[in-house]
């Protein structure tokens, strides 16, 4: 048998290798008060490492993942496309299901499995969301929101080849969500494993579909997208942390006195 | 004895402001907040979804953020430290190329917004704004939750600020220029031309 060529381990050596040469961010001097509190803010140490993957990702991202997001856009029907990516949310309901009870947070676990039970039945395998109607709206859930909520602390910002922008809580959730889901471990054999590819793939050209004007408007008009893209992720996370923590609705029954809300 | 008048006055007038009781005052502001935006969305909407070619939409369109955005106010925010250290004809130059890419930007692609409505939630008190709360919704698009910024500090109300998903427009905008200010010696001059040259790509 003939021994298989590897790659990428060597693209990813030469790529970590260049990042290491690259180094760290200099750090503002302390008699500028104004810089060191902006360096402070934006949180991004590592940041001359960041942009060569930034580079490295951006590159990808033209020759591969956009031209297929594209293309899915032109060929796949406006119907089926949101079709598949009901499906694709679906198959990730059990994650946010267990996230949700990690976090605490009864009533988004209560819309989590509801949504898994009825588009899962009612909704065909999750291809009709039949459960926001019903009043089982979605909401974001992952592990990085989790370990949040757990207290853990950000670290500093990370642009992971592939993956993209990131932090060390949520590249360590990434990996969670990614053990915790039951998909993970259910079967093996060729077909079993092609299928969780397939699954992979089509996320990540649903979500890159899902993209295109906005990610193009960025490259079109920020001065330096880079930063836009670090300061938009950051942020949005804060945001889907804050309404985690905030969702603090009563799991008093229909019938019983309801407490008052502020 | 003027030094004490004005420490009177002032504390009168802290008490005024800060004061417990006066929340009608407040209240009111909410409201003129919540109906300011509901208009403001009314007029868009409007504006977007009515009659008349695409470039008499867009004058609409550009009155309408004359009228109810605080342009000045968010340039100089999203200048950030670098507005102090501006000359008089940088600051000029900056506020007018700022006013013509915002307007670019959010008149250049009218037709996205086809269809579009705007459901006012909420408003609430926020450092020393008012934070409206909306749904806007898009056809063919999952709606969004877009949060209003307004200022009634000049009396009138105006918009300082949109949060579309969490996410404030013009802070993002401000990590985009310090991120280009620090990589270019902070000089604003570069910033500056930087944005004419966006600006006439664009335009």
């Amino acid at each position: 048998m003939r021994r298989p060529s590897r790659p990428l381990p060597l693209l990813a050596a030469v790529v970590v290798l260049t990042a290491m040469l690259a180094g760290c961010a200099n750090k503002p001097p302390v008699d500028d008060p104004d810089a060191v509190a902006e360096y402070n803010a934006t949180n991004d140490p590592l940041e001359p490492t960041n942009r060569v993957f930034y580079a490295v990702n951006d590159g990808l991202d033209t020759v591969i993942l956009r031209p297929l997001a594209i293309a899915y856009t032109y060929v796949v029907p406006d119907v089926v496309r949101s079709h598949t990516h009901n499906v694709l949310s679906n198959l990730s309901m059990p994650v946010s299901l267990f996230n949700d009870m990690l976090q605490a947070r009864s009533r988004r676990a209560g819309d989590s499995l509801m949504r898994l039970l009825v588009n899962s039945t009612l909704g065909i395998g999750g291809v009709f969301d039949v459960a926001t109607g019903w009043g089982w709206p979605r909401h974001d859930s992952d592990a990085g929101m989790t370990l949040a909520m757990w207290g853990l602390p950000e670290g500093p910002f990370l642009f992971l080849p592939v993956l993209g922008p990131s932090s060390p809580r949520d590249a360590t959730g990434f990996a969670s969500d990614i053990a915790m889901d039951p998909l993970t471990w259910v079967g093996q054999g060729e077909v079993v494993s092609v299928l969780g590819w397939t699954r992979y793939s089509l996320s990540a050209i649903d979500t890159r579909a899902g993209l295109l004007d906005d990610l193009d408007k960025i490259k079109g008009q920020a001065l330096d997208p880079y930063a836009t893209i670090r300061s938009l992720y950051q942020q949005h996370r804060q945001s889907q942390i804050e309404d985690a923590r905030s969702d603090d609705r009563a799991t008093v029954p229909a019938w019983f006195a309801q407490p008052r809300r502020p | 004895m003027l030094t004490r008048r004005i420490l009177l006055l002032s504390a009168t007038v802290i008490l005024a402001v800060v004061g417990l009781p006066p929340s009608p005052a407040r209240a009111q502001s909410l409201d003129q907040a919540a109906a300011f935006i509901e208009q403001t969305g009314k007029d868009i909407a409007a504006a977007v979804n009515g009659p008349g070619s695409p470039a008499d939409k867009q004058k609409t369109l550009q009155a309408i953020i004359d009228r109810t955005v605080d342009v000045n106010e968010v340039a100089r925010f999203c200048l950030g430290r670098f507005w102090r250290t501006a000359s008089a004809q940088q600051q000029k130059d900056y506020l007018d190329l700022f006013h013509r890419l915002l307007m670019i930007n959010i008149t250049g692609k009218i037709g996205e917004y086809q269809g579009v409505t705007i459901a006012v939630g909420r408003a609430q008190p926020r450092e020393g704004v008012v934070v409206v709360a909306s749904t806007v919704n898009r056809p063919g698009n999952p709606p969004s939750k877009v949060d209003w910024l307004v200022s009634t500090e000049s009396g009138s109300p105006k918009i300082t600020d949109l949060i579309a998903e969490g996410t404030s427009l013009r802070l993002t905008q401000r990590s985009d220029y310090s991120a280009f200010l620090a990589r270019n010696n902070n000089s604003v001059q570069a910033l500056i031309d930087a944005l004419k040259q966006q600006a006439s790509k664009e335009s």
